[in-house]
């Protein structure tokens, strides 16, 4: 069985395919042609962190919370969704799906690995990092992906003065990172 | 005598480790060698790129599952 | 673009007593078949229930491994011009919003011609000051957290312990900024423009104007990172 596997892991197209990673036009392309086939076939573009807002309701819900008063919960489609269960999200499935399949490239790649956390600055680094960017996604409507890609390509003009105001946080968070983060 | 340095990033992510690098280099002689130990798949593309286009010769090594050692020799 | 070379040719000549003596690695892929027939079996569990379930978990395991392979990282592209001067990611990135540009106002259009409502109007945002403050904030925590949304989860699938937290507390701000969101909605987005560069300069120029600042950011990245990394053809 041993001899089996490694036998696939010395074939070139494996390497090719699973083993080497692509180059990022490459991976463009591919990113294209799926967020088309996304868009053509749910008629959605492709969007990540408004799941994470029902998923932060439903956390919410778990520890005793109501979210049915607050206004961005307040529409039926919302509370419908949030009634249904994450189960039944398919925006959650989408997000259970991206880190299922880049555990599965990881592993065909014999590349995985627990990274264990080492040090109290990136403890820091990712609370602050991620409390910004989940506030920050809901002021904006979306993340890199919603708010930023697939608005861009839906020739909508709040994905380019996003874009603009993101390349300003992304400097000031360099400028923080070197000084803080380091 | 060319001296070897080694720093470790392990568990960290973008771009912490290649930040290490940069800062590594500008304090090494020509000749050099720095190591730079990694467990991050995109620290595995971006050092080796940024250290090429600054014309440094570099070596990957897969030293272990998910693990990399950059090796880049300081040439200017 | 360079080879990734991932063997050693060995031509760099090290001290002794750094080289370790190399581990006996383990071989994932066993590992990573059974990870890919649980996805399968997922599906079709999923299709039982219904179709649109699988559907977005096929979508959503086929991008996780996509940005995985790629090494593709919106954060990157935003952030490596800051910090080392390098564009390539920015470059992929800019290419990917161009033939998705492309792929989208065809069916956007196709919806228009044949007088269909237009599928995907709600990624038309409103821009006010919620978009820029939004923006600045979410560029600040990207770089600091080491990834955005999707780049998040696929470091989370890669086993990054640090990304699990900031999952964690991406999903709690979500849940303060949704509870902001009436304070934010009643101030700034509720009269905010929503504008389809289509009902500007038409159909043809919003396609053409699109792509071309596309192309003229793409050269501008290209000069930036020649003229920062000091690279000379």
């Amino acid at each position: 069985m041993k001899a089996f596997w490694n036998k696939i892991s010395a074939n070139p197209y494996y390497k090719k395919i699973f083993k080497n990673p692509f180059t990022y036009l490459t991976g463009a392309v591919l990113l294209s042609i799926f967020q088309i086939a996304i868009f053509a076939s749910t008629g959605s573009p492709w969007g990540v962190s408004g799941t994470f807002a029902n998923w932060g309701a439903w956390l919410y819900e778990l520890v005793g919370g109501n979210v049915d008063k607050w206004y961005y919960f307040s529409s039926e489609g919302a509370q419908n969704t949030l009634n249904a269960g994450i189960l039944n999200h398919t925006g959650s499935w989408l997000n259970f799906g991206i880190i299922f399949g880049a555990l599965a490239a990881a592993l065909l790649a014999s590349q995985f690995k627990i990274k264990k956390i080492k040090s109290l600055k990136q403890v820091v680094a990712a609370v602050l990092g991620g409390l910004l960017m989940g506030y920050g996604a809901r002021l904006a409507g979306g993340c890199n992906i919603g708010a930023l890609y697939s608005a861009i390509a839906s020739l909508s003009l709040s994905g380019w003065v996003f874009a603009v105001f993101l390349f300003v946080g992304a400097f000031i968070g360099s400028k923080l990172l070197a000084k803080f983060f380091m | 005598m060319s001296k070897e340095y080694t720093i470790d990033c392990l568990g960290e992510a973008c771009p912490v480790p290649l930040m290490k690098v940069q800062k590594e280099m500008e304090k090494m002689e020509v000749g050099d060698v720095l190591v730079a130990q990694i467990d991050h798949s995109c620290a595995m593309k971006n050092i080796p790129e940024w250290a090429r286009n600054q014309g440094h010769n570099v070596e990957i090594e897969e030293v272990d599952d998910g693990e990399w050692e950059i090796v880049i020799e300081k040439t200017k | 673009m360079q080879d990734q070379a991932t063997e050693s040719t060995g031509s760099i000549r090290r001290s002794s007593t750094s080289s370790r003596t190399r581990k006996k690695k383990k071989n994932q892929l066993p590992a990573g078949f059974a990870v890919v027939i649980l996805i399968v079996l997922v599906g079709l569990f999923l299709g039982t229930k219904n179709g649109m379930l699988a559907l977005f978990w096929t979508f959503g395991c086929i991008f996780g491994f996509i940005l995985q392979k790629a090494r593709f990282c919106f954060t990157a592209s935003l952030r490596d011009p800051c910090i080392t001067g390098s564009t390539s990611v920015t470059r992929a990135v800019l290419i990917a919003f161009a033939i998705t540009t492309i792929g989208f106002t065809a069916i956007k259009f196709g919806a228009f011609a044949s007088g269909q409502a237009i599928p995907g109007q709600s990624y038309i945002m409103p821009i006010s000051l919620a978009t820029v403050v939004g923006g600045i904030l979410f560029g600040i925590g990207m770089v600091i957290a080491g990834g955005c949304a999707s780049g998040t989860l696929m470091r989370v699938g890669e086993g990054f312990t640090m990304q699990m937290l900031s999952l964690l507390f991406f999903v709690i701000g979500s849940l303060i900024g949704a509870g902001h969101m009436g304070w934010w909605t009643e101030n700034f987005i509720a009269a905010a423009p929503r504008i389809f560069l289509p009902d500007v300069f038409g159909w043809a120029g919003a396609i053409a104007l699109q792509l071309a600042i596309i192309g003229l950011l793409y050269v501008a990245a290209d000069l930036y990172e020649k003229k920062k990394m000091g690279i000379t053809e």
